[in-house]
């Protein structure tokens, strides 16, 4: 006996999905045999290159797209149901929303779509515009948002009604590096909540940050599946970082080495450009700039 | 297994009237109202055109022809191309994705844009019936003072009927845009859906003509299409009152309920379809 408690977050079985394309009905397998299951709590990163099938698993878990073949459940509520939508925020890639509706309008409407209660539904507006940074353009149109206020704006309607289950598409696309590290902090606090995430980027070294469990598509197949930290790391290695030492002291310590058997490379450190990036560029509180009302 | 306990999400009239505000929205954001005032302007610059032809009291049922004439002209434009850009843009524009991930049914979101725009048409429908009231009014006023004579029994225009014929055209418009969401739900395309619209828009207009022609024809087959065809698109000249608002008796008001009854039941239908159809659209 299963309780809701004890379903996974997602879980797919032999999920299959061609889509015709073309006049004479040619058939084309954007999803091949996929099971996957992702427990609460974690975040999930799916990969894969472009055109690998990860946005068409998430419109099926979404009950955007019925699948042709193999099921689907979120918190054990088959996903074509309505109320399988009931603990899901969503963010699509690309995302363009109601230009004429300003931030704040467009965090509410999605509010009011979510039946946030009205009590409580303005503070949790505004709540969310200031988690992911907007509330200096709050009251902008969105059709005049850069493409990372709009990644951002994503963000705080997918987040609105405070859910159990965020699912990311491309959430970093067209974001500037400090606006993909906000964004990692945030779904790095949505763990500490202990929400589940479900996020694809193309930005690994990101990923690799966040993630605790990630799985790799090709050609709509998982070809790899397993906890970051097995995947990644090179268990029988250690990096030891020491000051320059001057050509002879390294020769000695070279050779104490190869006494005991172990072989040493020497690498010049270098700061990751991103750390570099992060550390020059100021970190403006709100990326909205100075413009708008508050 | 056992079902996992759920709270189900039952369908929301409240998160229908959302989308539909949205919608309505939309509309007036987009200036569609701006562009509707310029068209009443117009109405309203014409009709003065008009005054110099001085034809006595059939000028007076001249204007409320020309009036509607007008009103039914422009709200089906309006109509088609308001129902299928509204749509359309939530698909373009992929807002249909967000919103439909949301638990929401669709049900909801098709009939809550079919309310938007049923609004949109309704505030063109009261714009127009109000200014072309005004405009007879007036015209009656300054005859009455001319021709007293033509005015023995008092003033010959029944506005409370002007209204009413406003409304059913309203009613009509809003079958026109079901049938337009319709096909929208099904249609790939923007310009596929108006073109689509404007077909079903002549076949509703035109239909009774084929249905008379049709009755003598021998062929039983032909006839029983023809007949068939009567009842797949409503006639949308039993919603065209506008010449009994004038002259003699008025309008039948029982007729007019029956009219709006027979409107209201083609929306019903058209609309359960759209939503049947949407129900399998792939977003
Ligand atoms: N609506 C559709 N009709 C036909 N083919 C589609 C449709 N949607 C996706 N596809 C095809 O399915 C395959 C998988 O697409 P999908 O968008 O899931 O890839 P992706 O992994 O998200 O790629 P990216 O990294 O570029 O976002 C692609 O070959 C794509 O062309
Ligand atoms: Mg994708």
């Amino acid at each position: 006996m299963t309780t809701p408690t004890t379903a996974a977050a997602i879980e797919i079985r032999g999920l299959i999905k061609d889509f015709t394309v073309g006049l004479r009905g040619v058939k084309l397998r954007a999803v091949d045999g996929l099971s996957l299951r992702i427990p609460e709590g974690q975040v999930f990163g799916l990969l894969g290159p472009n055109g690998s099938g990860k946005s068409t698993t998430i419109k099926i878990i979404l009950g955007l797209l019925e699948p042709t073949l193999g099921e689907c459940r979120v918190f054990g509520v088959p996903s074509h149901q309505v109320d399988s939508r009931l603990n899901v925020g969503y963010l699509p890639e690309a995302p363009y929303f109601y230009r004429y509706l300003s931030g704040t309008e467009l965090v509410r409407f999605y509010a009011r779509i979510c039946g946030v209660p009205s009590e409580r539904r303005e503070a949790r507006v505004r709540e969310v515009i200031e988690w992911v940074g907007l509330a200096a353009a709050a009251s902008r149109r969105v059709g005049t948002y850069s493409k990372g206020m709009l990644q951002r704006i994503g963000l705080a309607q997918a987040l609105v009604h405070d859910p159990r289950l965020i699912i990311l598409d491309e959430p970093t696309a067209g974001v500037d590096p400090v606006g993909s590290a906000e964004i990692s902090e945030l779904i790095l606090r949505l763990k500490a909540q202990g929400k589940t995430v479900l996020i694809t980027s193309h930005l690994l070294a990101q990923i690799e940050d966040i993630c605790d469990h990630v799985a790799i598509l090709d050609h709509g197949r998982l070809i790899l599946e397993g906890r970051v930290a097995e995947l990644v790391g090179q268990k029988n290695r250690q990096a030891l970082i020491v000051d320059t030492l001057p050509p002879a002291e390294l020769e000695a310590l070279r050779a104490w080495l190869a006494e005991r058997g172990h072989a040493l490379s020497v690498e010049q450190p270098r700061a990751r450009l991103d750390q570099l990036f992060l550390s020059k560029v100021s970190r403006p509180g709100n990326a909205g700039g100075k413009e708008g009302g508050a | 297994m056992n079902a996992p306990t759920r709270t189900g999400v039952p369908f929301s009239f409240g998160r229908l009237l959302v989308v539909a505000q949205n919608t309505f929205l939309e509309a007036v954001r987009q200036k569609l109202f701006a562009l509707l005032l310029l068209l009443a302007i117009g109405l309203g610059a014409s009709a003065q055109l008009f005054r110099e032809f001085n034809f006595g009291s059939s000028e007076l049922k001249f204007i409320a022809d020309f009036g509607f004439g007008a009103m039914i002209f422009f709200g089906s434009t309006l109509t088609i191309a308001a129902t299928a850009q509204l749509f359309f843009s939530e698909i373009e524009n992929r807002t249909a994705l967000t919103i439909l991930a949301k638990p929401i049914w669709r049900t909801e979101f098709i009939f809550g844009k079919f309310l938007g725009v049923f609004a949109v048409v309704g505030v063109f429908c009261a714009l127009t019936t109000l200014l072309l009231a005004g405009l007879l009014f007036a015209r009656e006023s300054a005859l009455m003072e001319a021709h007293p004579e033509a005015f023995e029994h008092g003033r010959i225009i029944h506005y409370a009927d002007v209204f009413v014929a406003g409304g059913l055209q309203w009613l009509k418009f809003g079958v026109l845009a079901a049938f337009t969401l319709l096909v929208a739900s099904y249609s790939n395309t923007n310009l596929f859906t108006v073109i689509m619209g404007f077909f079903v828009l002549v076949v509703c207009h035109l239909q009774y003509l084929a249905r008379d022609a049709y009755a003598q024809v021998a062929s039983v087959p032909l006839r029983l299409l023809v007949r068939l065809l009567g009842y797949v698109f409503p006639n949308f000249q039993v919603f065209n009152v506008a010449d009994q608002v004038g002259m003699g008796a008025g309008l039948n008001h029982l007729m007019a309920l029956r009219i709006g009854g027979y409107g209201l039941a083609y929306i019903a239908i058209i609309g359960v379809l759209a939503v049947y159809s949407f129900r399998n659209r792939e977003i």
